[in-house]
């Protein structure tokens, strides 16, 4: 496949300036670029789903308009998008003939198992009947079907958009495993991802997107993580961590903020207690389904718990949250996982959705004071670096990083004393991400506990001064200090019985 | 959208709104559609008559009134209430019972509005509960509009003029129905509380994204409540006034029978309809409905003076429903897609 000079504008905006994409058989090309960079109205056009597209787009040679998803498919181009568009009611394997001539007309259920299971293979699903239901699979499983749905379509060129931006790592690894299969099947693959690791370890070349144009095409030998992202960004981007100071952190001269007493969410295996200091960045590792995000759900009242409290040792105060309303009163924020589910207003203007947490602090008897929230609005504007001339507009126009910029800073309106963040930076590009990491650092330096947890090994490892990591519901261990590292936590959330064993010898 | 914000969008970087090719033809189809009404205007012998233009607004008034009641429960994202017109006959049996045996307007009065605001809870408190509220609101309508029958015997109620409630239904400011004058302070009060106030806010809010203001603690539990409430309270006010005007009530006054484009809730649901509210919630205004009322009862008056009976009259209405719904769908189209 061949594309030169894509141009795409919507009215007056320009989201691709001129592409050059070329792929050959049995490549994997990744497409790198911010948010905003075009990456997804690229990866539109590719599959069909947008045809309004100017410039020349070749396959085996010969020009094309795909016009639909279906002609792409017929040509064999096939996509798998961010949001999964399968069935959750119906079984593994008709999910995988659903809304295709490439299944049977009639057949019972376990003829289409039967013939569901080679695609499920060579995904490496080979533990997943064809009969189970897709809602009983994990996220990272259903991905994996998703892509078996397409493989049985016999595509030529698979497109992944972001497959493992809700993954954990153990399911990622599958994916790239997967990804490789297919190459060595003589299958071209493109690859979109804000994960830059994976970008380096599948990719052979890579195609790097900004403001529109395609900035250059690399092969992936050449390149280092450094150059990668000062290609993406335009800029030398120096340290996309804050520096932590592990030398202030023994434990003695912190002052304790919460405490965590018996905190039993529901599907954890455990209570967990814990310790939260006050000026410091605590990080809760684990896998997807590991318990850390619920755990933090649970603080912030979104969850049901079978027990516990939080003590907030300023005030001696014990509580627990029973809804996001009592959490807020208690001075705690909890940004979401998903913040286009329960992060943002999309449809309701910047500005609305940055004072939304503290309507009462912004109106004075039920009347909304209008100069009380434009400061408010502004003051978390500036420090998060929204653009001050886009709060008037719908949030929906902002890139994914600046929405969930959004999403994290309308919890400053109400002051929070302990932020607890789940997936500080899913879907966000580089750029914003060094943000977003040294505004969270900010905010913890000025006095506050902040709690993230992260299946982002990268940001895990390198953003909290402490970790305590999660096992399948249970809390593993503790690290502290220079014992941070991805080898460390990877350990222990994936197969703590290992360091058990080398504790004993 | 409005002339307002059409025209707005026409001047570029005013709004800084994207000037689509969709944006381009819904601004040509409200073009065509204030051509045509204006040339039926002046055509139609008598239409802009004062008299006439009093009757239009009277006529909205009643629908308009409720529609800005409905208006709240669109925009918080719950929907519609399709038990409307059944709360309004509740309300409008008890206030003439009331009336009719001598406890005077206010006690009536307060009496049907008890009833609505009960009802509203009941109906809001299931549909915060996650009920759907189609069904819910459907049962509740058979539930109100039962007990209105059963409790009049399926009787006119009438009560002796002079009584103490004639100001309201019959009753004049400087030549205005009073009822006209309600439905103008409705109008701005609703729009006041919907832009100025946080409870206004928060509708939006909630309607825009249920699960985010859950988790800025704005539940949709609290929010189904307040806004059910404000929708059957509008439906008592304008049963109150109709009963007034009448002096006399009957459960079925609000049905078929009632003015001439056939069923009462669905000519409400049409004034929130016509003006662009979004049905899913989070984007529109009560400023929208009542435009939308006016629109309804000036086009159904023109259709009387036409002479058209009432069947081209009722199909009307609803294909302003159909059409409004297609050519909305059709502007924003992609307005909220991202890139």
């Amino acid at each position: 496949m061949q594309m030169s000079n894509i141009r795409r504008s919507f009215g007056p905006i320009h989201a691709l300036k001129g592409v050059d994409l070329e792929v050959n058989r049995g490549e994997v090309i990744g497409i790198v670029g911010e948010n905003g960079a075009g990456k997804s109205t690229l990866v539109k056009i590719m599959s069909g789903f947008d045809d309004g597209f100017e410039g020349e787009f070749l396959v085996d040679n010969v020009p094309v308009n795909l016009g639909t998803p279906k002609k792409a498919q017929e040509l064999g181009i096939s996509i798998a998008q961010q949001e999964l568009s399968l069935i959750p009611t119906l079984t593994v394997a008709e999910n995988i003939f659903i809304g295709g001539d490439h299944g049977p007309t009639v057949a019972s259920v376990g003829q289409l198992a039967k013939m569901a299971r080679p695609f499920l293979d060579e995904v490496g699903l080979e533990s997943i009947s064809a009969k189970t239901l897709l809602s009983r699979l994990s996220i990272g499983e259903r991905q994996l079907v998703e892509v078996a749905r397409l493989i049985a379509h016999k595509p030529n060129l698979l497109i992944l958009d972001e497959p493992t931006a809700a993954l954990g790592e153990s399911d990622s690894n599958r994916i790239l495993e997967m990804v490789k299969r297919l190459k060595a099947a003589g299958k071209s693959v493109i690859y979109v991802s804000h994960r830059l690791d994976e970008i380096f370890k599948i990719t052979d070349r890579c195609v790097i997107l900004r403001d529109g144009s395609s900035e250059a095409t690399v092969d992936t030998k050449e390149l280092d993580t450094n150059k990668l992202v000062s290609l993406m960004l335009g800029r030398e981007l120096h340290t996309m961590f804050p520096p932590r100071d592990f030398s202030k952190n023994n434990t003695k001269s912190k002052t304790i903020r919460f405490e965590v007493n018996r905190l039993w969410p529901d599907r954890t295996l455990v209570p967990i207690n814990m310790k939260i200091y006050a000026g410091e960045i605590l990080g809760l590792a684990g896998q997807l389904g590991s318990g850390s995000g619920e755990v933090l759900a649970a603080m912030a009242g979104m969850r049901d718990v079978q027990g516990g409290s939080i003590t907030d040792c300023y005030t001696q105060e014990n509580y627990l949250p029973k809804n996001a309303k009592q959490a807020i009163s208690k001075g705690i924020a909890y940004g979401s996982p998903d913040r286009k589910y329960d992060g943002l207003f999309l449809g309701r203007s910047i500005s609305e959705n940055l004072s939304s947490p503290n309507l009462k602090g912004i109106s004075n008897k039920g009347i909304i004071q209008p100069q009380k929230e434009r400061p408010l609005v502004e003051d978390i504007a500036k420090s998060f670096t929204i653009d001050l001339t886009r709060l008037d507009q719908d949030a929906s126009v902002l890139s994914g990083g600046n929405q969930q910029k959004v999403a994290l800073g309308k919890w400053l309106s109400i002051s929070p004393e302990l932020i607890l963040i789940d997936e500080p930076t899913r879907g966000v590009d580089v750029g914003a991400r060094a943000e977003i990491y040294n505004k969270i650092r900010e905010i913890a330096d000025s006095g506050k506990a902040v709690v993230i947890a992260s299946t982002d090994l990268l940001e895990i490892s390198n953003l909290p001064d402490r970790v305590i990591c999660f096992y399948k519901g249970c809390f593993v261990s503790e690290l502290v200090g220079e014992e941070i590292n991805s080898n460390t936590i990877l350990k222990a959330i994936t197969n703590p019985e290992s360091l058990l064993l080398e504790d004993a010898s | 959208m409005s002339v307002l914000e059409f025209s707005a969008s026409m001047v570029p970087g005013w709004f800084d709104k994207k000037i689509t090719k969709e944006n381009r033809i819904g601004f040509a189809i409200l073009v065509v559609i204030v051509v045509v009404f204006i040339y039926f205007a002046i055509t139609t012998p008598n239409y802009l008559s004062v008299f006439n233009i009093k009757t239009i607004l009277r006529d909205a008034a009643l629908v308009g009134i409720m529609g800005i009641g409905l208006t709240f429960v669109t925009l918080s994202g719950n929907f519609f209430l399709l038990s409307m017109k059944e709360t309004a006959a509740l309300c409008l049996i008890a206030f003439a019972m009331g009336m009719s045996n001598d406890y005077g307007f206010i006690l009536s009065m307060l009496g049907a509005m008890s009833i609505a605001i009960v009802a509203g809870a009941l109906q809001g408190m299931l549909i915060g509960l996650g009920g759907n509220p189609i069904i819910v609101t459907l049962g509740a309508a058979g539930i109100l509009y039962g007990v209105a029958c059963w409790w009049s015997d399926n009787l006119v109620i009438s009560f002796q003029r002079p009584h103490d409630a004639e100001w309201l239904g019959t009753g004049m400011v400087l030549g205005i129905p009073a009822i006209t004058i309600s439905f103008v302070i409705f109008a701005i009060v609703a729009e006041l509380v919907l832009r100025k106030t946080s409870f206004g806010r928060q509708v939006y809010l909630v309607g825009a994204n249920r699960a985010t203001g859950k988790a800025t603690g704005h539940e949709n539990f609290s929010m189904a409540i307040k806004t059910c409430i404000i929708a059957s309270v509008c439906c008592a006010f304008v049963a109150i006034a109709f009963s007034a005007q009448m002096s006399s009530a009957q459960a079925n006054y609000f049905s078929s029978e009632f003015g001439s484009s056939g069923d009462f809730t669905i000519l409400v649901i049409a004034t929130v309809m016509v003006a662009g509210n979004s049905i899913m919630g989070g984007y529109g205004s009560t400023l929208r409905t009542s435009l939308g009322a006016v629109f309804i009862s000036a086009t159904d008056n023109m259709m009387v003076l036409q002479g058209f009976s009432s069947g081209p009259r009722v199909l009307s209405v609803g294909l302003m429903i159909v059409l409004s719904i297609l050519i909305f769908a059709y502007v924003r189209r992609g307005s909220r897609s991202e890139w």
